[in-house]
Formats: structure tokens, sequence, C-alpha cells
């Protein structure tokens, strides 16, 4: 009896094998485009959340009749480590009868698949992932929509110079600023973004701590904060460790004039909710969220709607938007090219494309350079007022002036 | 028949590239090849008793070097196969240290820690590794890069690798070297009381597991060009995964651990490709019911089990010996427990 | 000097929180012996219990324990009935993989019916600090630390004086012996192990003012737990409390003076290098081939 188990256990672990020559055969009356976001494992959270954003394009887009002429299908896998990247992408691209890949969040895992995708010389569209490397490494049929890393910190930089030192009574090259971050992939390139920025913009770069997200306790480094005394505290967090910094640096008395956090952890609601009236004042540098000048990111209230509609909750983060105007790229040019998406016709297409600032959802423009690096998108300076993350700089998607106001005060 | 079996199964895997057209079929091949030589390279340590959880530390370092070498000092990566075996083989010397004072469960929870600290190093060490950020591998193609524009030479490859993790475990297993490691897991008390030298052989385990890992990681670098501390030393992919492929096929046998990643590897691809999309997280959901229910099934390992069948077709002759690590050396063994 | 303090003063209330979350996992191993790789899971569960009590009927934590804990020991003992009695004969291997199988399950499925995103709760008490002149003492990682006091002692006092303990005791030291002696083998089993889980289920409720629950946090407390248990000398109640400040003060101290990237990779290191020394762990006894009782 036991031995027939077992032989039924290894002929269904076998089955799968058979799996392995079938190819999806539907392709021909739809657009295929590749999908890959991690909505499993430690980043499923915000992987989760910027697929809804490409989902959302992708639905709207069909609703208005598709891309020339054709409605758009996904073809989506879920990628929870580099390995799973590698393989769904191998696997899309071969089996799936995918010509274009999309996504990723991550970068790490973006650029796994960029790896293998450019390598086979097809295109892979970024629509989310801040790594300076992705459009560093020489190939001509990556694109990516999204601001890369340095121009977050240039951002930082720029604000604390034009806005924050006046505020503070003092020159920019007086301010000292200490830097925090979480040790992955985003965290790290902002960090090294900032020290070269930094060093440019002449401002006092007292500290680096990095630490790891899932630490338990970060009482270290407000302590090593406390420690350098610096004027200003920038911060990259991923997601329950912003809380985690918020909550330990009221309950140690962290005292400095000014925090900027970096995105991430810093722009969820659920920050909010954790922290209630202590988030207030807190700045924070990232993609568009919902508070912003509406005139300045035409067809926002019309994505957040229909996100509503469709997940009965409103938008977790900036992070969704993100990937929805980047998809909303991807289709504008296929539009362009009727749908073909060889290289050959693709990257003048792209190169061609032109949509200035202002004009998408989230007021970030499109016009890449020839390494496929999308110049007019640009990171926007938010702050937490009474309870909500709105846009205070530049002055084009601003709500609201900034204000100084102590932070973890209340 | 047995012969035949083989016989053809080797004529076809040395065919197939040249059949198979779907870049992701040989995809599958090779990174079920990559997971059959990097068990059967655990389960060499494994056949003395300890079960290490911390094989991605001696992954992780030979790929970091020949990755680093490679970018940094343009090093061919064949000579970082050289340099990143030995610095495996470094980290053997270090996991040495807690496998021969520690047994069972406390050497597994010390090879936990050592991948650990390993990870928190490369993330940190950024201007070595360029931390979590991670390195990129330029693109090139040949034989002297390891690195190839088709599937097929990559599929050659980690077919050799495989073959050479098997027979390599296979000369040790029926090796004096073999016996002695079986008798140390079975009692290592005993083993020592014949005269057997424990903690040399058991370093000749440990030296030749780690450094196959250590190689597996330089080859399979060049295949994912890319490096970053959570993948190179990350104990689901390459610690955890080997050791639940050999525990399924079952441990201490040679042909166990080969198994166990043939089954397991499709299996979680194919979970994951499937069911992933559905619901977040079903699809591990699934593997996981799937491992109780094997362990529950055949607590032994599958290969085991199946052993009186392919004896009695003549494919076994001695079949293995059941060398799980049990109880540990000192309690008397296991009673069956009469319902109390 | 103030600093000073400071650091050793959030490190002791680290400690005492991880101690609180490491004695399940002591009297488990202890009794069953089984390193269950599923604790972290275990103590997440207790967490979300508790949230999902928080957030529906506003039930306090603290008073959640109530119903968190019977709810946890349900939990264990059907886990140990179903799964890892069955395999009692197989090697201790098996059986930790058998809990990793588990693991894989439960995250997954705290993932299918939570998604990725993190719980907090937001109390009165959740940034609350008491201040004695300059030094901030978190309110609700001190009532965690009194937590482990009592239930450390508790437990201590239970395995010293009462039948069950001895009963506990006995089957840890040597099962065949126990059931010579008329103990009920496997009765004593499930109790060790829905006690294990009860009691991590109260620290998960405890832990829930101050930190945020979310699936793939099992995981890092699971590394740490095992830590904890291993230096304390496993199935010492004693021990495991003092592995737990132990390692709480190593952490504190490593992240402010060397890097808080450093933290866990130093306490890492100093595990294995006190391992080295003394296998059997800071308060073990015997000569580190584990199962040495409950003391």
């Amino acid at each position: 009896m036991k031995k027939v188990f077992i032989i039924l256990i290894m002929v269904s672990l076998l089955l799968p094998g058979g799996f392995m020559g079938k190819g999806d055969s539907r392709a021909a009356e739809k657009l295929r485009v590749g999908v890959i976001y991690p909505i499993s494992g430690p980043m499923a959270l915000l992987g989760e959340e910027s697929f809804r954003g490409a989902e959302i394009a992708r639905v709207m887009r069909n609703n208005k009749g598709g891309v020339a002429g054709q409605q758009i299908e996904y073809a989506f896998a879920d990628i929870p480590d580099v390995n799973a990247a590698k393989s769904e992408t191998e696997r899309l691209l071969s089996q799936g009868k995918v010509k274009i890949m999309t996504g990723a969040y991550s970068s790490s895992l973006g650029l796994a698949a960029s790896e293998v995708t450019c390598r086979k010389n097809l295109i892979y569209f970024s629509v989310e992932g801040i790594a300076d490397q992705f459009v560093e490494r020489g190939y001509k049929t990556i694109f990516a929509t999204d601001p890369r890393a340095k121009l977050f910190s240039a951002a930082q930089v720029k604000f604390m110079q034009q806005w924050l030192a006046p505020q503070l009574n003092m020159k920019a090259n007086e301010l000292r600023v200490s830097f925090i971050h979480e040790d992955s992939a985003y965290g790290s390139s902002v960090a090294r973004n900032f020290e070269k920025a930094a060093k440019a913009g002449n401002v006092k770069l007292v500290s680096v701590i990095p630490y790891s997200p899932k630490a338990v306790d970060l009482s270290s480094v407000i302590l090593n904060l406390r420690k350098d005394k610096p004027d200003v505290v920038v911060a990259v967090s991923y997601a329950a460790d912003a809380v985690l910094l918020g909550r330990q640096s009221k309950e140690l008395g962290l005292d400095i004039k000014a925090f900027i956090g970096n995105g991430g952890g810093h722009s969820l609601t659920s920050f909010q909710e954790a922290l209630g009236p202590t988030t207030e004042g807190i700045l924070n540098v990232d993609f568009t969220q919902f508070e912003v000048n509406y005139d300045f990111c035409p067809g926002l209230k019309e994505f957040v709607a229909t996100y509503k509609q469709m997940y009965n909750k409103p938008p977790l983060s900036g992070h969704s938007t993100c990937s929805f105007v980047g998809m909303n790229a991807l289709f504008d040019i296929l539009e362009k090219t009727k749908g073909d998406m060889d290289p050959k016709v693709f990257r003048p297409a792209a190169l061609a494309h032109e949509l200035p600032p202002g004009k998408s959802a989230n007021g970030w423009g499109v016009k890449f350079n020839e390494h496929g690096e999308n110049i007019w998108a640009d990171p926007f300076m938010m702050q937490w007022r009474d309870g909500k993350l709105v846009t205070v700089w530049p002055k084009g998607p601003a709500v609201m002036e900034p204000k100084l106001i102590k932070p973890f005060s209340k | 028949m047995k012969k035949l079996f083989f016989a053809v199964l080797a004529l076809a895997l040395l065919l197939a590239p040249l059949v198979i057209e779907s870049s992701f079929v040989l995809h599958m091949f090779i990174l079920i090849f990559f997971y059959i030589a990097l068990s059967v390279a655990w389960n060499i340590l494994a056949l003395s008793g300890n079960v290490s959880l911390g094989h991605c530390a001696f992954f992780g370092l030979a790929a970091y070097t020949s990755a680093v070498l490679y970018i940094k000092l343009g090093i061919l990566p064949w000579f970082g196969l050289v340099a990143g075996v030995a610095m495996a083989l470094l980290g053997a010397i270090a996991m040495s240290l807690p496998m021969l004072r520690l047994r069972g469960p406390m050497f597994s929870l010390a090879t936990i820690a050592f991948g650990e600290v390993l990870r928190q190093v490369a993330i940190t060490w950024r201007d070595l590794t360029a931390g979590s950020e991670g390195l990129t591998i330029p693109f090139e193609t040949g034989w002297l890069y390891l690195m190839f524009s088709s599937k097929a030479p990559f599929y050659y490859l980690f077919l050799i690798l495989a073959v050479l993790s098997i027979y390599i475990s296979h000369r040790l297993y029926y090796s004096a070297v073999g016996y002695h490691l079986r008798a140390i897991a079975a009692d290592a008390e005993a083993a020592q009381s014949l005269g057997i030298n424990t903690s040399r052989v058991q370093m000749i385990a440990l030296f030749w597991s780690a450094g196959i890992t250590g190689a597996l990681g330089v080859f399979f670098t060049q295949y994912v060009y890319m490096i970053e501390p959570e993948w190179a030393f990350s104990m689901m992919l390459f610690s955890v995964q080997p050791v639940l492929n050999g525990i399924i096929g079952g441990i201490g046998t040679v042909s166990g651990p080969v198994l166990g990643a043939i089954l397991m590897t499709p299996l979680g691809e194919y979970l994951r490709s499937y069911l992933g999309g559905l619901h977040q997280g079903f699809n591990f959901f699934v593997y996981g019911l799937i491992l109780i229910g094997v362990v529950m099934v055949a607590p032994g390992g599958i290969f085991p089990s199946l052993v009186p069948l392919l004896k009695a077709k003549g494919w076994v002759r001695n079949g293995p010996q059941e060398t799980t690590p049990s109880s540990p050396p000192g309690n008397p063994p296991s009673s069956k427990e009469t319902s109390a | 000097m103030i600093d000073f303090i400071q650091v050793a003063v959030s490190g002791i209330l680290l400690g005492g929180v991880y101690a609180l979350l490491s004695v399940g996992l002591t009297l488990i191993f202890g009794v069953v012996r089984i390193i269950n790789f599923a604790h972290g899971e275990l103590l997440m569960i207790g967490m979300y219990l508790s949230y999902l009590l928080f957030a529906s009927i506003g039930l306090n934590p603290y008073l959640s324990v109530f119903l968190v804990a019977p709810a946890l020991f349900a939990i264990g003992v059907i886990v140990q009935r179903l799964v890892i009695q069955p395999i009692q004969e197989a090697s201790a291997m098996m059986k930790v993989f058998v809990t990793c199988g588990l693991f894989i399950v439960l995250q997954n499925l705290a993932l299918m019916i939570f998604r990725g995103d993190y719980r907090t709760i937001q109390m009165d008490i959740s940034m609350a600090a008491l201040n004695f002149s300059g030094i901030s003492v978190s309110l609700p990682r001190l009532l965690a630390f009194a937590a482990a006091v009592l239930i450390f002692g508790g437990l201590y006092l239970l395995l010293k004086y009462t039948f069950i303990g001895k009963a506990l005791r006995a089957v840890a030291e040597s099962r065949p012996m126990a059931q010579l002696m008329g103990i009920r083998v496997q009765r004593v089993n499930m109790l060790a192990f829905g006690l294990g889980a009860a009691l991590t289920g109260i620290a998960g409720a405890f832990l829930l003012p101050f930190t945020s629950v979310y699936p793939t946090i099992g995981s890092i407390y699971t590394l740490v737990a095992f830590v904890v248990v291993v230096l304390g000398g496993l199935g010492n109640m004693v021990g495991a409390f003092l592995g737990g400040l132990f390692i709480g003060l190593i952490e504190s101290f490593s992240g402010t003076y060397i890097s808080p990237a450093l933290k866990e990779a130093t306490y890492f290191v100093i595990f294995i290098l006190i391992l080295l020394v003394r296998p059997q762990g800071l308060f073990g006894m015997g000569k580190g081939t584990e199962e040495v009782g409950l003391k």
C-alpha cells in the first residue's frame, strides 16, 4: 500500500515535466507583454502594489480600444527571487511567445531579468527599478521610465540648499546631515548617490549609517544619531522599519531639525496609520503620491478611482502610479510602431517619443536618452501634514508650501 | 536491462539540445543539472551525519571571488574558478571547526549562522562587492568567458558538472572513506573506537562537498549574469533546497539527491509559474504541503522506499544502507512507541 | 556616560523580548527533541490573532493573551499529534524538515490571507517611554520584559514542583525510562508542544504593541530564538532567559559602537565562537550532545 502511494507521488511529481513542452498558442489576436513582479516573498508588499498599477494601465487602455487595434494581454509571472526572475523571463520569452518584458519593482530582480532579455536582443522596458546600473551596461534594448537613484539624492540636496538651509538661517554648507539607510539594493543605491551629491553640493555629510530592514530593534541607529548630532537626517527605509525608526526616535528623544525620507516605507499609508500625529512634518522625496496638483498630473484622479473600484481600497503608495505611467508610455510607443516589438523598429520609436513633464498621471515626462534613461522623470518632495502626504516641491506639482516642523515632536 | 536504460538515457541527454528548440526547456534541464550537482555535493557531507544548512556560504564565497576578479581585474572565469574553489575551501576550513566539535542540530545551527554572517559581510563590504546593489557580469561570449549566447553550451557544461558530481560522490561512497563516513553517521564514538580517524574522514567529505559547491557557484553566476548578496548567500536557494532534495530523495545514498533534484526542481518551477499568479503565496503553500506529505509517506526518502521494488528488478544489488542521521550517539535507539 | 547606560538599558529590554519569544522553543526542544523551524510562524500566528482581536473588537493585546494562549495551545497540540507524532521514529533531521515544510505552509498561508502588508496597532502605550534622568525606558518593552520574567519564573516552578513538570522533565531526560515509569509519553509530547506554542502566542501578544506583523516576520525571530536557546543550553530555562539577555546586550552594544548593519552578524559570530569553546552553550550541562533534560 505504501509502495503504491510512493509510486503515485513520483508520477504526480513527474507530471510537471509535461508542461515543459507546452507553449501558449493564443498569441495571435492579442498584444502580449511579459510582466514580472515579486508578489510573494519579502518584497510582496510593494511588488503587488506596483503590479496593480500596471494592471490598471492595461484595463484602462483596453477599455479605450487597446493598442494598434489589439487588446493588450499580460503574460504575468511572480518572481520572488533572482533565480525566479531568470527562470520566468526565460519561460515567458521562450514558451510564452512574449517579445517584450516589463516590470519589476525590485532593482536586483529587474537587473537579472533584463540581462536575460537584452542578451537575446529583445526589449526590456523597465517601468520600475531605480538602480543606475539598468542604463549603464551598454545595452541598446533597455529603457527605464522611472527616475534613477541619482535623481533622488540630487533632489534632496537641492531641496536642502534652496529651502531647508534658508529656513534654518544657515548656509547650505553649514548643514550637518546624517544618512541612514536600509542595506538592500534600494537603500544602498540612494546612499551611494547621496554621498556623491553631498560632496558636489558642498553639504556636510557627517555619517552614513546602514541597517538591516529586518531588524527587530533599531535603537542603535538612533543612539548613533544622538552621538553624531546632525541637523538633518535623511533616511531610506523599506516598510516596517520606517515605523520602528519613527517610534524609537520618539521614545529615545531624537533631537533633529528636519527628517527627509526617501520613498519606500515613508510613503506608505500604513506608516501614517501606525505613527499617527508623530508623522507630522516628516519630509519625503519619492515617486509622485496622491496629494498633488491635479493639473500637473492629468489622469491621476481617474487612476485613483479605477484603483478603488478594482481593489476596494485607495492606493497604498505611489509605486502603483509609477508602473501605471511607465506602462502607458510603453503603450504609446507601441501605438506608434503599430504593435511591432522588434528592436529595430521599437528603439527609434522610443527614442523619438516625447511627453512633456506635467502631462502624465504622475507628472513625469517621457524622453529617453541614448542609454534608455528617462531624463524627464523627477521625484518630488512631499511632506506629511495632518495625516496626508502632500506634495510641497517643486512648484509645478506642489499643493502646499513646505513648513519647518520639528520631527517626532508630537 | 539496467545498462540499456542508462545507455538510452545518456544518448537522449546528449542529443537533447540538438532536437529541443525551446530555450526555456533547455533552461529547465540546466537548472535540474545544477541542482543535481548541488544536492549530490551537499549529500557528500551529509553522509557523515553532518547536516549542513550553510552550504550557501561556499556557493557565495566562490561566486563572489570569481565575479569580483573578473569584473574588477579582468581575470578570466577559468582562473576565477580556481580562486573561487580555493575560497570555498578556506570557508570549509572555517566550517570544520564547528563540525568537529558540535553534533547534530547544534552543528546545523552553527552553519546557518555562518552563512548569514557571510551574507551580511557581502552586503556591508560595499567597496569590494558593491553591496546589495550587486554586480552585473559584462557581456561577452565564448568558452573563454564561460558565457554563451545560446543555451546548448551551458547545457553541456552543467550536464558535465552533474555527471562529475555524481561520479565523485559515487567513488567516495564506495571507497573506504565512504564506508567510514557512514560508520561515523551511524555511531561516531563506535567508529572512533574502531580506529577510524573520524576527523580526517569528515574533513575529506567536507572539502569535496565545499569544493564542488564552490565550483557550481562560479559557473552558475556566469549563467545568471549577475551576483548580489541576497542571492549568492541565499539560505533558501542554496542551503535549504539541496537539503530538501536530499531528504525527499533519500539522504545517505548516491542516487537519493539525484532523484530529489529531478523531482523537486521542476515541481517548484511549475508551481510558481502556474500558481504564482493566481494568488500571493499560493504556489509556495502547495509546495510546503507536498513537502510535508512526502516526508510523512516516505520518511526515509523516496529512493530508499523504492529499493525493495528495484531490488526485485535486479537494479540494485546491496541497496543503500540506511544512514540517515538518526538519534545522536549516546542515546539508546528509539523504540517503537506503543500507544500510551 | 548617559549614552552607555542607555545602550545597556536598551540591550536588556531587547534581551527580555528575545527571552520571551524563545521560551516556547526551549520547552519544545527540551521535551519533544525537535528543532522547530516553524517556531517564528507560531509567534506570527499569535501576533496576527492578537491583531485581529484588536482591529475587530478593540481588545487590548494584554488582555487578548487569554484568548490567544489557548488558541495557540490547541494549534501546538494539533501540530504535534498530526505532523510530528506520525514520524516520531524517523531521524531527527526528518522531523526538522517537516517543520521546515510547516514553516513554508504557514508563512504563505499568512501571505495568502493577509497579503504582504505590515500590520501595526497604535495604542497610547506604543511609543510611551519612562524617563529616568535622560535614560529612556520603552514602556511596552518593559512590559514584555516583565512578562518574560513571570513566564520563566512560572515555568521554573511548574517544572520543579508539579507532577506535570516532573513528567515533562522525565520525558526530556529519557523517553524510554519515562515510559517504563508509566508516563504516557505521547500525551506529554502534546502537552509540551501545546504549552510551548501557547507561551509563544503570549509572546506575540506582548510584542504587538510595539512591533509590526507581516508574513515573513517568522523567519527572523526563529533564527534569534535558536541562538538564544542553544546559547542557554537546550532545555535550560534559566539559561535561555540569560541567553536572551546576553544576545540583547551584544546586539545593542555592537549596533551602537560598531555598526547597526553588523549587529546581527556580530551575535552570530559570538554564537559560533561560544559554541566552539563550550558546545553545550553558556549554561548547558553535559558535553554538548543536547538532550540533558529540563532544568
